[in-house]
């Protein structure tokens, strides 16, 4: 029977591959938060196998299964048989919107950045004070979630920057549009081409990112693959700042949260650690961590689309936190940032920072004490 | 589906605790075997009083309900054959008690064996029966299948801890068995009858469990052979040599070949190895049983005996270990694990006789088990989709369950009967036993709605069900 999707194509052996052993019902951040067997990975890749088995069809019907997933690749990683759980979904959305079937929320992403700069579709972009598109040895490309919505954690980490005397301008960013990968669409070229012209036009040789996904996009995709050849280090701003001195440090009780794009994605676990080790004598990891991290529940684009399971997700993190006896939760990431805070109750006393903004307000702290 | 069905069902838990979307349908048609069916709808409860409601209401109306925990069964138990309501009982997942005085803990069928072993290790505890689903079964899944695990052979299965239970019997009505003492000789074992039962007389909606301090030490070792029968003769050499390995794990050439594929441990690739544990609570203790242990791989010609020289060398070996059936799956798409069970003394008699009907049927067989029980898992790994392959699988898995019966055996030592087996079920137990057996079933559920279709109960005599569908 010739393949109907590209899906079945590229991973039909993958998919059957799956031995329903449901070892990644342990580790699923949307099955922890939902107890829905249907919304797992083992869930999703049986909805895949009854339709290359010519018994269902891939339909509307499996939207909020195939829609619901975080790709936050905790499955893969604990999959014995092997399965790549996260392309795979990937592909057969795709192959949904390809159809027509395609979650709304998913399909006014794309909407809005075939038209606008940003997945907010703000007009403007805000400059935090300072000049854009300027010469430069590096450049600090801010990200989405870190320009719009996340404000506060974005001048923390520019203050922190000028306090360091980096030799750094922002640019006349547009989103990296990697996102729309996850969420069935592709990845935008006009938008990654003036993201690349504005880079270039810096003479930077290095592009620092606040955002965890962009890293993941300027480092993974081919459609920024003009960074490598000019020889234009990327770096994520933890990477950055893991071998400088900052002078301060706090007493306070400290956790840290891996951000899915980061860690499992990238394998960059370290060095947020290395600097928080250094600001923070009495750090402690929370139950999972490293590979084992849970996810906060913004990725894939469920945020947008299944919020309410996404602050479920979240409220799972921040127990976890809080089971610790932090009083501090760091994280490399503003859109971690953003799901978490928006899922912190009142009664929550933990603090959520990015890396970034906590070291700046201990360093405001202490030029104040002088 | 049917409205008055549909609004009873949302009547009793809620609409938020009803479902029958077709992503919930599919997902609930299967568990880890190869069987599936479609179920009605699925009905997630939130505690036994809505259990109890649920019963009434399905015995009224005579739908089948297939009760069903984190469906990582392996015989097809929680698929719903004969259609019907699935009652995932996973959102009743409290751990309600923890007498470390009283050595026991009080649960919810929902939770999950890893968390109470999360909650156990804080006190210095565990419950010992560890299935390799661990990390996912829930406990009301390991009551109803008796689940066993690596330590069996000096810990024994799930029916070993069972002290008490709450249950929902089929017309609705909530019995307590058992007590909260150690021990009891008090009227018939009706804690028993419902261990390893499968969900066909009772949903389990409360257990107690005893359980044990936590040895504090343990030795790990492995052993390489140049063949099986030198490796079968060396596990019962050790059950009879005055030691009790805490595990004693057998290892067949494909099973290695498929671990080395997904992880960076580099086993040796022969045709056996043995892994072994001894436990205890100082080192000296286990080093001492450690000991007798390599002497008898030694005796039996083994290759090459290493001792794990960490914790971390040790949990490694074990990890790779328990994600052996799931790793196999990486060399075919379709497989059957079975889980057939002799006296110790048979062991190396059923390795050899596995790797006869592994060339006989001319199909690729992996072998790995709790050697230390008698318990060994032959793998039958085949393609789905091509009909020959399906049928020399049934051949051999026919021929599997003939060789354990004829070696004094049983068909499943830890999995359960489900629908896999049931074909065989008279291979094994005599006409009178089948006639109890079913007797019971009709007494405790005269409309037979609780998960029918397995266990070979429905029919008066004969094989009962069809082998599932395959593919």
């Amino acid at each position: 029977m010739e393949a109907k999707y590209d899906f079945e194509r590229k991973y039909r052996e993958q998919i059957l591959q799956c031995s329903r052993c449901g070892f990644c019902q342990s580790v699923c951040p949307v099955y922890g938060a939902t107890l829905r067997p249907a919304l797992n990975a083992r869930g999703k890749m049986l909805l895949l196998k009854e339709v290359m088995d010519g018994k269902i069809e891939l339909g509307k019907e499996l939207i909020d299964s195939l829609f619901q997933c975080t790709t936050c690749a905790s499955c893969a990683n604990n999959c014995p048989s092997g399965v790549n759980v996260p392309e795979i979904i990937k592909q057969v959305r795709k192959d949904m919107v390809n159809i027509g079937s395609c979650h709304p929320a998913f399909a006014g992403m794309n909407e809005v950045l075939q038209k606008s700069t940003n997945i907010y579709a703000e007009d403007e972009l805000p400059d935090f004070d300072r000049k854009r598109d300027q010469k430069a040895a590096y450049v600090y490309f801010i990200g989405c979630v870190g320009a719009y919505r996340e404000d506060e954690a974005t001048e923390g980490a520019l203050d922190l920057l000028d306090r360091l005397s980096v030799d750094y301008t922002l640019i006349s960013e547009v989103c990296c549009s990697g996102v729309l990968e996850d969420v069935g669409y592709s990845l935008n070229p006009k938008l990654a081409s003036q993201n690349l012209e504005r880079i270039f036009a810096t003479g930077a040789k290095t592009v620092i990112t606040g955002c965890p996904y962009c890293y993941r996009t300027f480092t993974h995709r081919q459609e920024y693959d003009e960074l490598r050849k000019r020889g234009i280090t990327v770096l994520h701003i933890s990477q950055f700042l893991k071998d400088l001195d900052f002078g301060v440090t706090t007493d306070k009780k400290v956790t840290y949260h891996d951000p899915c794009d980061l860690g499992r994605h990238c394998g960059i676990y370290e060095e947020p650690r290395a600097t928080i080790r250094k600001i923070a004598p009495d750090f402690v990891e929370m139950q999972h961590h490293h590979a084992d991290s849970l996810c906060c529940g913004a990725g894939g684009g469920v945020r947008g689309a299944y919020a309410k399971n996404s602050l479920a997700m979240a409220r799972r993190r921040l127990k976890e936190a809080e089971d610790t006896g932090a009083e501090i939760l760091l994280t490399e990431c503003n859109s971690c940032v953003h799901n978490l805070a928006n899922a912190k109750l009142r009664k929550q006393n933990i603090k959520i920072y990015n890396t970034t903004a906590f070291i700046n307000e201990l360093m405001t702290k202490k030029v104040r004490n002088k | 589906m049917d409205e008055k069905l549909k609004n009873g069902l949302i009547g009793i838990v809620g609409a938020e605790n009803y479902s029958e979307d077709l992503i919930d349908m599919v997902s609930y048609s299967y568990d880890a075997s190869q069987h599936s069916a479609r179920p009605l709808c699925v009905v997630w409860p939130q505690n036994a009083e809505q259990v109890s409601r649920l019963m009434v209401f399905a015995n009224e109306t005579h739908v089948p309900v297939i009760p069903r925990g984190a469906g990582t069964g392996l015989s097809g138990m929680a698929v719903p054959i004969k259609g019907g309501i699935v009652l995932d009982l996973s959102h009743m997942n409290k751990i309600l008690m923890i007498s470390i005085e009283d050595r026991l803990v009080i649960v919810e069928p929902g939770v999950v064996y890893a968390n109470l072993e999360k909650g156990l290790a804080a006190y210095g505890f565990f419950f010992p029966p560890d299935p390799a689903s661990g990390k996912v079964s829930t406990l009301g899944g390991n009551v109803a299948t008796n689940a066993g695990g690596v330590k069996g052979a000096k810990y024994g299965t799930t029916r070993d801890y069972v002290l008490a239970l709450q249950v929902v019997l089929p017309d609705g009505r909530v019995m307590r068995t058992g007590s909260r003492a150690m021990k009891s000789v008090s009227g018939y074992d009706l804690t028993r009858l419902f261990v390893g039962s499968e969900g066909t007389l009772g949903v389990v909606t409360e257990i107690t469990l005893k359980i044990n301090p936590r040895p504090t030490a343990t030795s790990t070792a492995s052993a390489t052979f140049g063949n099986l029968e030198d490796a079968g003769r060396a596990v019962s050499q050790i059950m009879h040599s005055g030691i009790i390995p805490s595990v004693l794990e057998i290892l067949g050439k494909e099973t290695i070949l498929a671990i080395n594929k997904n992880t960076d441990l580099n086993l040796p690739e022969v045709e056996a190895m043995l892994l072994a544990e001894t436990d205890g609570y100082t080192k000296g203790e286990t080093e001492y049983q450690m000991a007798k242990v390599t002497e008898v791989f030694a005796r039996n010609n083994a290759l090459e005996i290493k001792q794990a020289k960490s914790d971390e060398e040790a949990i490694n070996l074990w990890k790779a270990r328990k994600s052996a059936y799931a790793v196999l799956a990486r060399i075919k798409t379709h497989f059957v694990l079975e889980d057939v069970t002799v006296p110790m003394g048979k062991v190396a008699d059923l390795l050899k006789g596995i790797e006869a009907i592994s060339r006989k049927h001319d199909i690729q067989i992996a072998t790995f088990g709790h050697a230390g029980d008698g318990n060994l898992h032959p793998q039958i790994l085949y393609d789905g989709y091509n009909p020959e392959d399906v049928k020399k699988m049934e051949a051999a898995s026919a021929d599997l369950f003939a060789l354990a019966i004829s070696l004094h055996g049983t068909l499943t030592g830890e999995h359960g009967i489900g629908l896999s087996k049931a074909p065989f079920m008279t291979l094994e137990h005599d006409p009178a036993a089948m006639n109890v057996m079913r007797s019971l079933k009709r007494m405790f559920d005269p409309n037979n709605i609780l998960n029918p279709g397995k266990m070979a109960l429905d029919d008066a005599g004969g094989p009962a069900s069809e082998p599932g569908i395959h593919g």
